[in-house]
């Protein structure tokens, strides 16, 4: 019983830092019809910045916090710019290819600027963790955790509750409605890849201090990521974050159970068979109608 | 002008002649030209760096020596990307160099592997720091080995874990590629001789983001000593933290990877007290004493096992090819393993017939961030 505990614990904490970079691929999705495959570089960049404020310019760490967030929001409006902006109106295959190109942009382009050396980014809390029992509780994962819970119901909040929100909404609806009813569907679309882009921040800052600061840190995540969205519907926001924290816990029960090193084939096992046998996933439409 | 016939023959024998003289005349170039492919990119990034550090700290000393046979040495590199397909690709844009006489391969044994039946297809020799067993017992006669295998080192861990510290009951965790599969194996063979069963044997894929389920099962099997084969550092970081984290504090020798400078930064005082077996130790002779004062001088870093061998490959093939008085690849292979007593930074070399220079191990201890040598250890195998 204490295992399983633990397990839960662990696999809830790695499947939220999935949830938090799934969300981001949803908001894209939903706002552009595109998958945007730099979405884990997002995280790559953001846990760079706080090296380079928290750890390098030794500034207290909520600045370096803040700043590096602000940072990301700056990147969301430059990736849109830059990267989606110029094929907007191509079908979503070269947008695709361009988000892909973009992603190993960055990770070279990082690699040169920071060199390839794994980074050290230590946590908000002094105290590694806590012992409940039986069950270890990392400081950082509780975090994680704690941080999911919260952007789920402010997202619930500014989805439905909120003008923008619900201009937002409309605009992944249809965008030619949207920009009949007055909406600035390009406004829209900025503010998606501004908050996707801090988002995906966030997780990378978030999960840094277990997983370290790394070229190959936002490949790694967004993998398992992208494998929670077409698990939790692909353009779900509540399917995202389900997905992923589903994803988390069926990896680390697997490893536990079955196989350790067949853990990453449980999640991709589990990804082919909702392909297979439903391809909408738990909450979502049909990837084949929406793309 | 009037061509003549005998204008017109000689047009054509020289036409036919002069990419044959071209390629005499590049042969006889100014320098001699030894390729090297390493991870410029990819997860092994860092240790490509240090590969390179090693190999140019080498060849500045070679060179500054009066070069070899008369030549200055020059180095050819390419990016093998950390990954298979990349490290093929990356051996044959070299191989393509027809002047280029010797190589350095990788520090990972998989893309070693990969390399292989190319490197023996071209039939030059390459230098190599993968440590699995297999790579020279495998009839390619063109690889060189310039760190102790895994026979080795999973001969010394058995023999400290099991005799030094005195503990029986080992778990045994390794990476499932190449190297790690290996390593595991030399371990439980290790531990075999001395009469031990592991109680766990686990194995794990590379760039894992949680090691929860095998810590746990760690913890479960009543394991009192660990021993493993991590490839990369970054796993190995993650790894130590969550096994202290969650209260396993069992003594841990691993493989070189747990002494790495990455590691060391990275796990920080999870990997207080625990013991690694070591090629490079900067206290084992004077040679890796100078060797690091050398390289701490170029580099304002410390000096590890991922810039030694590469040191230790470049100085070895000059060696080679000055005593062979000759670039001709069956020359220069049998001045290697001709080479017996000879004091590197990772040891003493004496080349058996399957191209392994090393035969022992170093052991040493994480004393609160220091790496301190222990015991050198030659294995018996």
């Amino acid at each position: 019983m204490d295992q399983i505990l633990q397990l839960l614990f662990t696999g809830i904490g790695i499947g939220s830092v999935y949830a938090l970079v799934a969300l981001g691929f949803v908001l894209i999705f939903r706002a552009t019809n595109v998958v945007n495959f730099a979405q884990g570089e997002f995280s790559m960049v953001a846990a760079f910045l706080m090296v380079v404020f928290a750890v390098d310019l030794q500034w207290p760490y909520w600045l370096s916090f803040i700043i590096s967030l602000a940072g990301m929001a700056l990147f969301g409006v430059i990736f849109n710019l830059g990267v989606y902006y110029p094929l907007r109106h191509r079908t979503f295959l070269p947008v695709i290819i361009a988000t892909i190109g973009a992603s190993i942009f960055l990770a070279n382009s990082v690699l040169a600027i920071y060199g390839p050396a794994p980074q050290v980014l230590e946590g908000w809390f002094e105290t590694p963790g806590i012992q409940l029992g039986p069950v270890y509780l990392d400081s950082q994962y509780l975090l994680i955790i704690a941080v999911t819970i919260v952007l789920v119901v402010l997202n619930y909040w500014f989805f439905e509750h909120t003008m923008l929100g619900k201009k937002l909404q409309a605009t992944s609806q249809d965008k030619e409605m949207a920009s009949l009813l007055g909406i600035s569907v390009s406004s829209m679309i900025m503010i998606t890849f501004i908050y996707s882009a801090v988002l995906g921040g966030l997780a990378g800052i978030l999960v840094a201090p277990i997983l370290f600061v790394s070229i190959q840190m936002g490949a790694t995540i967004a993998l398992k990521a992208f494998a929670a969205t077409i698990i939790g519907g692909f353009g779900d926001v509540t399917g995202a974050i389900i997905g992923g924290i589903a994803l988390g816990i069926i990896e680390t029960f697997g490893a536990a159970y079955v196989s350790v090193p067949y853990k990453d084939a449980f999640a991709f096992l589990v990804l082919i068979a909702f392909l297979v046998f439903r391809p909408q996933g738990i909450f979502g439409e049909r990837v084949a109608e929406k793309a | 002008m009037k061509l003549t016939r005998r204008d017109f023959s000689v047009g054509v024998a020289a036409t036919l002649a002069a990419p044959a003289f071209v390629r005499n005349a590049g042969a006889q170039g100014a320098t001699i030209k030894i390729g090297q492919v390493l991870p410029v990119t990819g997860s092994a990034a860092e240790q490509g760096k240090f590969a390179l550090n090693g190999a140019k700290l080498a060849l500045e000393a070679v060179n500054k020596a009066g070069g070899v046979l008369g030549k200055q040495l020059e180095l050819v590199t390419e990016d093998d990307q950390t990954t298979n397909p990349g490290v093929v690709l990356a051996f044959s844009k070299l191989a393509a160099q027809s002047d280029i006489v010797a190589f350095l391969g990788s520090i990972r044994s998989t893309q070693v592997h990969a390399m292989a039946p190319d490197v023996l297809k071209l039939g030059k020799p390459m230098a190599i720091g993968g440590t699995d067993p297999n790579l020279t017992h495998m009839g390619n006669k063109w690889l060189f080995r310039f760190r102790p295998n895994d026979s080795y080192s999973g001969s010394v861990i058995a023999d400290y874990g099991t005799n030094t510290l005195g503990k029986k009951k080992w778990a045994v965790l390794h990476s499932t590629d190449a190297f790690g599969t290996a390593g595991g194996k030399a371990l439980t063979e290790g531990l075999s001789k001395l009469g031990i069963t592991p109680v766990i044997d686990q194995g794990y894929a590379n760039q894992s983001q949680d090691f929860t389920p095998v810590v746990l099962a760690i913890k479960q099997s009543g394991a009192d000593v660990l021993g493993s084969y991590f490839t990369f550092e970054n796993d190995l970081g993650i790894f130590a933290r969550q096994l202290r984290q969650l209260g396993v504090n069992i003594p841990w020798v691993g493989s070189p990877s747990i002494v790495g400078v990455s590691s060391t930064r990275l796990a920080g005082a999870s990997l207080y007290g625990t013991y690694g077996v070591a090629d490079y130790a900067e206290d084992s002779s004077p040679t890796a004493k100078a060797y690091g004062k050398a390289y701490r001088d170029a580099y304002k870093l410390a000096p590890d096992n991922q810039s030694a061998w590469t040191y230790d490959a470049v100085t070895v093939l000059a060696k080679a090819m000055n005593t062979a008085k000759s670039t001709d690849p069956e020359k220069v292979r049998t001045a290697i393993l001709a080479i017996k007593g000879f004091e590197g930074a990772e040891g003493q070399y004496n080349f058996d017939a399957n191209g392994d220079g090393l035969h022992g191990y170093n052991i040493v201890k994480n004393d609160k961030g220091n790496i301190v040598f222990e015991k050198h250890i030659e294995a018996k195998t």
